[in-house]
């Protein structure tokens, strides 16, 4: 794909008009020259505009509900693909507990924490029957912390000082490893609080410690319980604020 | 329009944490126009729903892949409304690899500051108008490639021109349409070269 190919397609590529591979081969160069290409990114998300052209239609009240049970019994891809074989990186580098900001992208969890609760709760209380402890943890607790990440969701809930980790749909482990929790403090030193085996269903774990000055709640995954953790997290929290 | 932009980041944000009711509010936001799309290409309400459904369900499932920074959430979806609409219309024609079409669709949905300013600003019936105003083969050439899926060199094998003429024929109807949109309005869309201004007639 040469510049000038790139330029004279521009407008057939924004349509979606350009066969397969010599899309793809434009979205590379796109992205690789060094060139402006101002015409042909000027062109990009033309194509945004031409289902505004059409007089809305409104749908059946039925496709909204027949969407949202789609979606509720629907696992998303990163979820699915959750790296917990992902083998541990050999070349050197400073452990992912002291980087800061974590790798996992925290602020984005932040946001979690103030939607949500609600109609978590609720599914929560369904399948939480038997598990009266947590129940009442979650209906009294103090402080709830949003835990994400590529082995799934949960809160870090705390009451009365006691801090537990409750998670919806773990992604499910190979019989020989674990969970393991962590909290990590201000200086950065990972501190072991729990493991965590059964993924049925609602998991939960206590933490074996309170949640005290912790920043950080993480998750990794392990193949027995250790002092330190050998792996990128699945799951992290930010405590702070 | 930022603020728009915005909104859809956020619930691209929430999306991606797994949560529901993010998506029902996308769906709220877009659904109509998702439909109208869906059914101008299929003809019939009951696929072009089945098509929305599928649609908000794809995007459910590979929000990993779509970056706000990088491209439009509404642009997007419409793109991936757009696949599996003309995949259920081209059964004579290859069927099409719509988890790899999703992924391609990601990196030519913009974000564009042109025309999200141009969306923005005109209503539904002004763009349909500056649509309309095309003469009738850029028009016609603009419904055969966006409508019913035909790359320029399909669109030039219908309507019997070379295919540079077919890739022309887009490039000027894109052009008019910012033209018209940037006119409507009196203010400039963006800050731009024009764009070629006539027929490569390759």
């Amino acid at each position: 794909m040469t510049c000038e190919r790139l330029d004279e397609l521009a407008a057939s590529y924004a349509l979606g008009a350009v066969p397969p591979d010599e899309e793809r081969a434009m979205s590379e160069h796109l992205a690789t020259c060094d060139q402006p290409h101002a015409d042909a990114r000027e062109l990009i998300g033309a194509a945004g505009l031409l289902p505004a052209a059409l007089p809305p239609m409104e749908p059946s009240p039925a496709l909204r509900a027949r969407l949202m049970a789609t979606v509720a019994a629907t696992p998303q891809d990163h979820r699915r693909r959750a790296p917990v074989n992902a083998p541990v990186r050999a070349e050197p580098r400073r452990p992912w507990w002291q980087l800061r900001p974590l790798p996992m992208a925290l602020a984005a969890v932040g946001l979690a924490a103030a939607v949500g609760l609600g109609a978590w709760n609720l599914d929560l209380n369904r399948q939480l029957a038997e598990r009266d402890e947590a129940l009442r943890a979650v209906a009294s607790a103090d402080a709830a912390y949003a835990v994400a990440g590529s082995a799934g969701s949960g809160w870090v809930l705390e009451t009365d000082g006691q801090a537990i980790f409750l998670a919806d749909a773990l992604a499910a482990l190979p019989a020989d490893q674990l969970y393991a929790l962590w909290l990590i403090g201000p200086e950065g030193e990972p501190v072991a609080v729990g493991t965590l085996t059964d993924t049925e269903g609602v998991a939960f774990a206590t933490l074996e410690r309170e949640l005290g000055s912790a920043t950080t709640f993480a998750v990794t995954v392990e193949s027995g319980r250790v002092d330190a953790p050998t792996s990128d997290p699945v799951l992290v929290a930010s405590l702070e604020g | 329009m930022n603020d728009e932009g915005g909104v859809d980041a956020r619930l691209a944000e929430r999306i991606g944490l797994g949560q529901t009711e993010a998506l029902g509010e996308l769906y709220d936001r877009y659904a109509s126009t998702a439909l109208a799309t869906a059914l101008r290409v299929v003809g019939s309400r009951e696929e072009a729903e089945d098509v929305v459904h599928e649609a908000f369900v794809a995007v459910w499932r590979k929000i990993d892949r779509f970056e706000a920074e990088r491209g439009s959430l509404r642009a997007w979806l419409m793109t991936v409304v757009r696949n599996r609409a003309i995949d259920r219309v081209r059964a004579r024609r290859p069927r099409i690899d719509l988890d790899d079409a999703d992924e391609r669709s990601l990196l030519r949905t913009g974000p564009n500051p042109t025309w999200e300013a141009a969306l923005a600003r005109a209503s539904g019936s002004e763009i349909q108008a500056a649509l309309a105003s095309l003469p009738d083969e850029q028009r016609h050439a603009v419904e055969l490639a966006y409508f019913e899926g035909y790359t320029y060199r399909e669109v030039a094998e219908l309507t019997g021109v070379p295919p540079g003429t077919a890739n022309g024929r887009l490039r000027l109807a894109l052009a008019k349409l910012r033209e018209a949109l940037q006119g409507s309005s009196g203010a400039p869309l963006a800050a731009s070269e024009p764009i070629l201004s006539e027929e490569s007639g390759r």
